[in-house]
């Protein structure tokens, strides 16, 4: 019967090889989406993971920097650096604001750094110029750069302020937040802080837990929350995947739906096209739960083949989108694409339900018409 | 359930029904037939007669209205739906007209498809496959798919197939219907042949005339039901009424008047000749 089954879905190549590409089309949007979210939120937190401090000390009641604002008196961070195991503190003020550069507005990151800070909370990589902007100036993610062709020299607004480009950062970018850099004092003067920080970048002494460090902080300098630097990361992932998850679950749901009705259909029109085929195999003899079985194997094999396909355009093709499109980030991962593989399963058994109804009212005396 | 089986099929008062009220059509009506082992029936008649559907119903393919159709010692219009594809499989053997072979499957595997599900080893399927290759020369194109083969080879795969079960009874749907006359007689004499020598019983529904020199019994099927066959192929009369002349073996409507009977082409003629027979005589 599989035999059967098998040589019947491929006498048609043509039909074959579209309903499996048209599978192949579903799933490739569902590992899309999902590919563009973890993109997005890996990106969200590029600022955090890079700055690996060993402890971020923020405003009590604050886990995380997506979305959030912090305010933490300097003398809390005098506090800090005054304990034995810390080794250096870096502040840094933040924003959630809108840059206008080349005639777009961007909603975006501004982390305002301290001259004196050392080149520490600065972008780690730099593509042009430098990365530690003075007053008046601008460090700029790279893709932001590319998609408004602006370079170093050209200029970029601020609220209020005009700030000169110094510098070009790499891996800096997400598409809900680039993150730009500007000195502590212009973002202080649009924030008014005088006296605050939003953050706290602890670097700890050689061979000082993070965790202990962090409880110690939090124990001696009041109204301050203090996490190491993986429990703030994690806090933050998952505060975009939170606001993010929403969307991806339904964009799941419909690219899923989407697959099994493409998967249905094919199945619909593999049974309408040997449907003197199947009443054959009635009028001879086979069973319906054979036939509806071999049903079921030409929807999972249709069903597979558009997996593997959307497998392995998702690990062949999809990073290269980033070349195309630099502001998407895709991040797929074979985790990811074997969940998808999970949901095709069903899909498969969802897509042969039709068909299968068809299969079991098929009239076998169609066999005599001739 | 399974009844006496001293004949291989047993008909009794089998109608089928279609519509209901006004536009109810009788395909079948009241029609009962014995077909011994090893015999060949042929059932004639003109189109839309009924054939078909009294094949389909003896193939276990469509459920009668009323009646009873007993195969081998099994009440096939009573069987339930879940034990019919093993009768038809173990019970009967199908060839159509339309030859109905697996456009996906060569010849070989076309023969086998029935025997798929059925019991016994791959080998003793493939053996008997083979051995009804050789009978019917189709060795040469076992591995051929059918869209080469022509209408003469397909029907020959056709009747391996139904034979590959090595069911006791074998029904034929016009089986030389789209043949040429040399392969049409060649399928005959075959099917003649491979079915006495193995002791199946045939029931072949047809129009071809050729068909009757290999059946041990012919049957007329006409307006649903079995007529009497007279032994000259047509007996023409003339309706007194309109002057048309008519077949009398296939008409339907008589009036017998002083001794002597009438035939007529419609009830029009019919009813007319009844308000005044004499004026037509």
């Amino acid at each position: 019967m599989l035999r059967w089954a098998w040589q019947s879905l491929i006498s048609k190549r043509v039909s074959f090889w579209s309903s499996a590409l048209g599978v192949a089309s579903a799933f490739i949007l569902v590992m899309f989406f999902d590919a563009v979210f973890r993109g997005e939120a890996k990106q969200i937190v590029a600022y955090l993971v890079q700055a690996k401090p060993s402890v971020w000390v923020m405003q009590s009641g604050v886990s995380n920097m997506h979305m959030s604002s912090s305010f933490i008196w300097d003398w809390k961070a005098d506090r800090i650096r005054q304990m034995s195991e810390v080794e250096r503190v870096t502040p840094i003020l933040y924003l959630n604001s809108v840059v206008r550069t080349g005639g777009k507005d961007w909603f975006s990151y501004i982390v305002g750094l301290e001259s004196d800070s050392q080149g520490r909370a600065v972008a780690r990589h730099i593509a042009a110029g430098r990365g530690m902007p003075n007053p008046g100036e601008v460090v700029i993610p790279d893709v932001i750069g590319k998609l408004t062709n602006i370079g170093v020299g050209d200029y970029v607004f601020l609220t209020d302020k005009k700030l000169k480009v110094v510098g070009i950062s790499e891996g800096m970018f997400s598409m809900a937040n680039p993150v730009f850099f500007v000195a502590f004092s212009d973002l202080d003067d649009i924030l008014s802080s005088s006296g605050t920080y939003s953050y706290l970048l602890v670097d700890a002494r050689p061979g000082v837990d993070a965790r202990q460090l962090a409880d110690k902080i939090m124990n001696e300098v009041e109204k301050v929350n203090a996490l190491p630097h993986d429990a703030f990361v994690k806090s933050d992932f998952a505060m975009a995947l939170k606001m993010g998850v929403e969307i991806i679950s339904i964009m799941t749901i419909i690219g899923s739906t989407l697959a099994a009705l493409l998967v249905g259909f094919t199945s619909y029109t593999q049974v309408m096209s040997k449907r003197r085929d199947l009443g054959i195999a009635k009028a001879v003899g086979i069973p319906r739960r054979a036939i509806y079985g071999a049903v079921i194997f030409q929807s999972l094999c249709i069903t597979g083949l558009g997996f593997m396909m959307a497998a392995l355009f998702a690990f062949l093709v999809m990073p290269y989108i980033h070349t195309l499109l630099p502001q998407i980030t895709l991040v797929v991962s074979p985790a990811q694409v074997g969940k998808v593989g999970l949901v095709a399963i069903p899909v498969a058994f969802l897509g042969a339900l039709i068909p299968g109804y068809l299969v079991m009212r098929l009239d076998p005396a169609l066999v005599f018409h001739n | 359930m399974v009844l006496a089986n001293d004949n291989l099929v047993v008909v009794q008062h089998l109608s089928k029904y279609f519509g209901s009220g006004h536009t109810e059509i009788r395909a079948v009506d009241d029609v009962s037939l014995t077909v011994n082992r090893g015999e060949i029936i042929l059932v004639m008649g003109p189109s839309g007669s009924g054939k078909t559907t009294f094949l389909s119903m003896i193939g276990g393919l469509l459920k009668p209205t009323g009646g009873s159709i007993v195969v081998d010692g099994i009440d096939v219009a009573t069987a339930d739906e879940s034990q019919l594809p093993a009768i038809r499989a173990q019970k009967i053997g199908f060839v159509f007209q339309a030859f109905n072979l697996l456009d996906a499957l060569n010849v070989e595997e076309n023969i086998l498809f029935p025997a798929q599900l059925q019991p016994g080893t791959a080998k003793d399927k493939k053996q008997r496959a083979q051995y009804l290759m050789q009978r019917l020369g189709l060795m040469p194109r076992r591995n051929t798919l059918p869209q080469t083969l022509s209408g003469g080879e397909k029907q020959r795969v056709a009747i391996a197939r139904a034979l590959i079960n090595q069911p006791p009874l074998i029904l034929a749907d016009e089986p030389t219907g789209n043949l040429d006359s040399k392969s049409g007689q060649e399928v005959l004499m075959i099917l003649h042949d491979i079915t006495h020598d193995a002791g199946h019983s045939v029931i072949i529904v047809t129009h071809d005339p050729r068909v009757e020199e290999i059946a041990d019994r012919i049957l007329w099927l006409e307006d649903g039901r079995f007529r009497d066959r007279k032994s000259e192929k047509h007996s023409w009369v003339i309706d007194p009424v309109c002057g048309m002349r008519i077949d009398e073996w296939s008409a339907n409507l008589f009036s017998d008047y002083h001794g002597k009977r009438y035939v007529f082409c419609s009830h029009r003629c019919l009813d007319r000749f009844m308000k005044a027979p004499e004026q037509y005589l």
